[in-house]
């Protein structure tokens, strides 16, 4: 497939689901607590809603407050182009590797804590100090995840290494991947801030992390950070679906039909791992502060275990 | 490939274990981890029984459940609802460290173990729940700390040699149980006897016998 229709294919389906996940995960709370709660498409009103407003930036902020939702939207959306959603639609040659994706991730979120410290209100300055705790002592284990898994597929291209896992079946039999697995459930709910570690849903101030940072920012400014966040946390989730449980391998059919199915089958299992998240967060609590740096020294220590499995056992 | 997917999670149970602080969920991982082992048990029994038609190592896995999984964990939660304290506060280390230094300890072994070969990664993992269980056993000052720590060495003990010989003499096995049924026993019952006393479990406190 041509680079084009690529880009096109993959940012279409990406940008329209991202906002469906957050309404997922929302209504499966609501029905935890006998809600009706907001329709799934409420985000997609929302969003609509806030880019139609104007915005208010304060006088004491300096360019860094006005081109971060901009950097944090444009960030997310290319590391969202390094993940295919489906090794179909993948053209000959993708450029970009695991650690593009991380460094790219990395520069929105340093313009996410910058532009908090900006505007100099408190919040915002709390919000970035432990964003940047909690992302000092989660990127290791995205690194050191990544790096097992590269090692086993024996390339560092994130769509070779989904074709190198669909060899495989079933993936999650074996030990090095399900620990690795395992990190990246934890990983994933420190990125995205969900519950363990932080609360997408409150905004009293002892508690919230990413929330704290975009107090500030109002109308397009919010609703891009906002899509930004969403498209992020899609991308996390593209990449634990597409690796973990490969499905191109069970589509018969080629050509355009193979793509459609594969496409449809993704967004089955997107959907599904939505619900598995909102089921998480609604059974654990969230964790104190102080007691992250444990929870990140569990998916660390997974990591590490999948690599220490790869260099005993070898190639799968 | 099962068995060496199940050895990572015991060992994974070990080290969730260790990142706690509350007895309620010692006990609830020591639980799920004494329920994987069962699990593990279980694949070996009816390999063994479609093998050589023994029944013996699926006696010993009803046995594991029973004991392990419903018994064991039921007395500790209560010596744990009798005595005062909740929440572990004191360790020798803070966790994020000891969970590190739990990870030396799976080096190491796996270091000590790379001698035998491919075949012998679900044996390092499960040496390591043994040293693992003992790093418990010393990082946490109160007793009932020290009792899980000492089921969690005995899981490893169980599992290591459940994968060397592929079900041990039935007898054997028995004992073992049995024993540590006794031993769970008599400790929670010294535990509570022990906090109605002296109103404390804290076993730095036995240093005061030292001349």
């Amino acid at each position: 497939m041509n680079t084009l229709s690529y880009i096109l294919i993959q940012c279409g389906v990406i940008l329209l689901t991202a906002p469906l996940v957050n309404g997922l995960i929302r209504k499966v709370k609501a029905w935890s607590q006998k809600r009706r709660g907001a329709p799934v498409w409420q985000m997609y009103a929302d969003l609509y809603k806030l880019i139609r407003k104007g915005t208010v930036v304060s006088d004491v902020s300096s360019w860094v407050f006005k081109a971060t939702p901009y950097l944090v939207f444009a960030t997310a959306l290319s590391a969202a182009l390094l993940v295919p959603i489906s090794i179909r639609i993948q053209p000959a040659l993708l450029p970009g590797d695991f650690i593009m994706l991380v460094s790219i991730l990395a520069l929105g979120r340093f313009f996410l804590m910058t532009a908090a410290l900006d505007t100099a209100s408190t919040f915002g300055g709390m919000g970035s100090s432990r964003e940047a705790l909690i992302s000092s002592l989660i990127e290791p284990s995205i690194m050191v995840s990544l790096i097992t898994l590269a090692l086993l597929s024996h390339t560092t291209s994130l769509s070779a290494m989904m074709g190198s896992m669909q060899l495989l079946r079933l993936p999650l039999i074996h030990p090095a991947f399900l620990a690795v697995f395992l990190a990246w459930m934890i990983i994933l709910l420190a990125e995205t801030a969900r519950l363990p570690i932080d609360d997408p849903a409150t905004h009293l101030e002892l508690t919230m992390v990413h929330e704290a940072m975009l107090l500030e920012y109002s109308g397009r400014h919010l609703a891009l950070m906002e899509y930004g966040a969403a498209l992020k946390q899609l991308v996390l989730i593209t990449l634990i679906v597409n690796l973990f449980f490969p499905h191109d391998q069970w589509i018969p059919m080629a050509g355009i039909a193979g793509i459609g199915l594969s496409i449809t089958i993704y967004v089955f299992k997107v959907i599904l791992f939505a619900l598995l998240i909102g089921w998480i967060e609604v059974n654990t609590v969230k964790l104190k502060l102080f007691s992250i740096p444990n929870l990140a020294a569990l998916a660390f220590i997974l990591s590490f275990l999948g690599i220490l499995q790869y260099l005993i056992v070898g190639g799968a | 490939m099962i068995l060496g997917s199940l050895s990572v999670l015991i060992l994974l149970s070990s080290f969730v274990l260790m990142a706690n602080k509350h007895i309620k969920s010692y006990v609830k991982t020591f639980r799920a981890q004494s329920l994987l082992i069962a699990c593990a048990t279980g694949i070996m029994g009816v390999e063994s029984l479609l093998k050589d038609s023994r029944v013996d190592v699926l006696v010993v896995c009803v046995l594991i459940i029973a004991l392990k999984v419903i018994y064991i964990p039921k007395l500790l939660n209560k010596t744990h609802a009798h005595t005062h304290y909740k929440v572990e506060k004191d360790f020798i280390l803070n966790i994020p460290l000891l969970v590190i230094i739990c990870f030396a300890l799976v080096v190491f072994s796996y270091f000590i173990l790379s001698s035998l070969g491919e075949s012998h990664v679900q044996l390092a993992n499960s040496v390591s729940v043994i040293w693992i269980g003992l790093f418990f056993m010393i990082s946490r000052r109160k007793a009932i700390g020290q009792i899980i720590g000492f089921l969690v060495i005995e899981n490893g003990l169980f599992i290591s040699a459940l994968l060397i010989t592929e079900g041990m003499p039935f007898i054997v096995d028995m004992g073992i149980l049995v024993d540590l049924l006794t031993a769970a026993m008599i400790m929670g019952f010294m535990v509570n006897r022990i906090d109605e006393e002296f109103e404390s479990v804290d076993t730095d406190r036995l240093n005061n016998l030292k001349g």
